[in-house]
């Protein structure tokens, strides 16, 4: 049997040109991995880690589990194109093996099966399974085309806008399975078989077309068939489809422990190439939701990452929230690549700043317990005195890293892109941490407890964010608090929820206090207060819109008091209120203490 | 006479001819970042700054000359602030404080 017309030329063109445009792209990005993350995988394949990430990718790259969660309409949607494409050629692959047997067949030859075995046997159960799978493709294909008119049946208020490379692969994917129906329909009409999809339309075509005009509609059919999948091809290494195959090794390389850093490097690529530009991250952000602002969430950022076209205004317009990130279906690591992006836009060399940093030291107390209230807490003095309160009605002895002036932690100049430089506040600090030999460190801040907790390199002392600290000393009976008639709504700071994962601990401090209020966006989905310190870009109006918005929210409770554990917050949200007051935790705490 | 030391000293009388200075990257600024034109020069920025509590780094100074055309020395000036964003919560205006330093260390890097 030969396996070769020529209308397969365009499948063949585009399917080599794919896997070599692949093979290059995935060797370039490996080789220019650090050595230290080439170790990693080598050291990673041997382990369980191997066998975790193939059981992930079963389950996101194909079942696409994640999304399922987002909405399970737009879950079958894109599992029904991924898992049914898939299935469609494994059980054409078998299909082929049950025809003639353990031979070698071309790759044409599996695709366009049903063409060339018009002479063979009638094989009626794959026929049948065949045609399901199609049917379970062309639904998905269905739901893709109602997406682009009613995307919030399927979960989505906005949809991504989609660049001119992505719409052609877009139409190209969108034709190849109705094409498939036609082609494979029309064969059938000239030779019989099929099953109830491709068997019925084909008798149909059968009886109301002539043979002559089948005989030309068979070969167009297939030419337009093989010309969709070979355009396909050619597009996918360059559009949105490449996460498609980027994001089976994204998988395994995330499972050796590779991580993104502040500095941009090689394993970035598998990241930014594994956004499928689904959109899913643009209705959690709250410049879209908000203010309108609609050209740069993750999406955009990625798309103009990816094609060398990223602009600070894009980069720098992010509250790195982690609202996204937290939805991504795909795991990216959105908020550090906007960082290191950020670095590769704005850092600059830092070898001589902040000389006048030599032996600044104004802390003041002694003790194993070090307080870092960080300089926005020493904008919220009763936060200071709050604390102050506690230590002394729990007897700790605490030294005071920053009552009188201190440096800051290093985060914001990070976030800012400065590198560099957030490495000398870094150094400062750890130094006078050191010297002070302090065990434990406790902040007021939720920016600085993730900066010292990620970035500085503190063996010995550990790092608690004040909400952690009180309640502990309530836990050990070193604190008593007397339960009062007050009703809390407790507001996630970013970086203490989504960003240390500090959820459960000023809870409790809450219900030992009062009775506590949940606001409808909690945990891991709750609001920012829009005053981030890594947005440079928008205007106090904005920060203020945001905080509006979100005191709303939290004010729907009903609750008098909206607790926040961050300074910031405590700031934004004041601002925002209404009716409601704004406290620290540590305030509602200092309130509650027995006398 | 001993005169008392209260901590701080007065800037040196001094005159700016806007004829004379070259206005052009003032300008550009004002025009990426117009909020600016409104500040009061109330110096709540410059009393809370951080950098500022250590070294003899003055916000609204710097930005004031810079918005007069001054130049000289006022990126290094600039590398001197740490972003922690303390003046952009205290400014009655409610200018974008940080922006403005991005930005001034942006336009000025070659002056």
């Amino acid at each position: 049997m030969n396996f070769f017309v020529p209308f397969c030329i365009p499948f063949i063109v585009g399917a080599v040109a794919m896997f070599i445009t692949l093979a290059w792209k995935w060797g370039l990005w490996l080789y220019r991995l650090p050595r230290a993350d080439k170790k990693r995988i080598v050291c990673g394949l041997p382990t369980r880690a191997t066998l975790d990430a193939a059981g992930e990718v079963v389950c996101e790259s194909l079942l696409h589990r994640r999304i399922f969660r987002v909405n399970p309409l737009l879950g079958y949607m894109h599992m029904s194109l991924a898992f049914g494409w898939f299935l469609l050629i494994a059980v054409g692959w078998a299909e082929t093996i049950a025809y003639v047997g353990f031979r070698w067949v071309p790759l044409q030859g599996h695709v366009f099966f049903r063409y060339f075995a018009t002479g063979l046997p009638h094989k009626p159960v794959f026929a049948f399974i065949m045609d399901l799978l199609l049917l379970f493709v062309l639904s998905g294909v269905a739901l893709a085309w109602g997406k682009r008119f009613f995307s919030k049946r399927m979960g989505m208020r906005r949809t991504t806008r989609h660049v001119l490379g992505d719409r052609i692969a877009l139409s190209a994917l969108w034709f190849i399975f109705p094409a498939r129906l036609i082609a494979e329909s029309t064969t059938c009409a000239l030779y019989e078989g099929g099953g109830f999809l491709t068997g019925t339309i084909g008798a149909w075509m059968g009886e109301h077309i002539s043979t002559m005009t089948l005989l030309t509609l068979e070969s167009v059919a297939w030419w337009f068939y093989s010309s969709c999948l070979g355009i396909f091809f050619v597009a996918l290494p360059f559009s949105r489809y490449m996460h498609i195959f980027t994001e089976i090794p994204l998988i395994f390389l995330r499972r050796y422990r590779l991580r993104s850093d502040e500095k941009e490097s090689s394993y970035d690529r598998f990241q930014v190439d594994a956004c499928s530009r689904c959109g899913i991250c643009i209705d959690p952000c709250q410049l879209q939701s908000v203010l309108g602002v609609d050209n740069v969430q993750s999406v955009y950022f990625l798309r103009d990452r990816r094609y060398g076209m990223l602009r600070a205004e894009v980069a720098d317009n992010c509250l790195l929230c982690g609202r996204c990130a937290q939805r991504c279906p795909v795991q990216i690591d959105l908020n550090t690549l906007r960082i290191n992006s950020r670095d590769r836009l704005h850092n600059i060399p830092a070898e001589r700043r902040y000389d006048y940093l030599k032996g600044v030291d104004r802390s003041s107390g002694t003790g194993k317990v070090g307080y870092f209230a960080g300089c926005m807490t020493l904008l919220t003095p009763r936060t200071l005195v709050a604390m102050e309160r506690i230590f002394h009605a729990a007897g700790e002895e605490v030294w005071w890293a920053d009552r009188d002036g201190s440096v800051c932690c290093g985060r914001p100049l990070k976030l800012a892109g400065e590198t560099d430089a957030a490495c000398k506040m870094r150094e400062y600090n750890t130094e006078l941490f050191r010297k002070h030999g302090i065990t434990t460190l406790v902040t007021s801040c939720p920016i600085c407890l993730k900066v010292f907790r990620e970035d500085y390199a503190l063996d010995g002392i550990e790092v608690l964010h004040h909400s952690q600290y009180i309640f502990r000393l309530i836990q050990s009976g070193r604190l008593a608090i007397e339960r009062g008639a007050g009703q809390f709504t407790y507001h996630d700071p970013c970086e203490l929820g989504r960003g240390s994962g500090i959820y459960d601990e000023p809870r409790a401090v809450i219900e030992a206090i009062g009775l506590l209020l949940e606001p409808v966006d909690t945990r891991e989905n709750a609001l920012c207060c829009g005053s981030s310190v890594a947005n440079t870009a928008i205007t106090d109006g904005q920060q203020l819109q945001i905080a509006r918005s979100v005191t709303a929210e939290l004010e729907a409770t009903g609750a008098g008091t909206i607790v926040t554990a961050c300074p910031l917050c405590k700031k934004a949200l004041g601002r925002g209120a209404v009716h409601a007051e704004v406290r620290d935790l540590s305030e509602i705490v200092a309130d509650a203490v027995s006398k | 006479m001993a005169a008392i030391h209260f901590g701080y000293t007065i800037s040196k009388p001094r005159a700016i001819d806007l004829d004379r200075n070259n206005l052009r990257k003032s300008d550009e600024i004002l025009r990426e970042m117009p909020e600016l034109q409104t500040c009061i020069g109330c110096g709540s920025c410059t009393a809370v700054c951080t950098a500022g509590n250590l070294t003899e780094f003055n916000f609204r100074k710097v930005h004031t000359l810079v918005r007069r055309g001054e130049y000289q020395g006022a990126y290094e000036e600039m590398n001197k602030c740490m972003l922690c964003g303390k003046c952009r919560l205290v400014c009655p205006r409610g200018i974008n404080t940080r922006g403005v330093v991005l930005l001034i260390k942006r336009k000025l890097g070659d002056f």
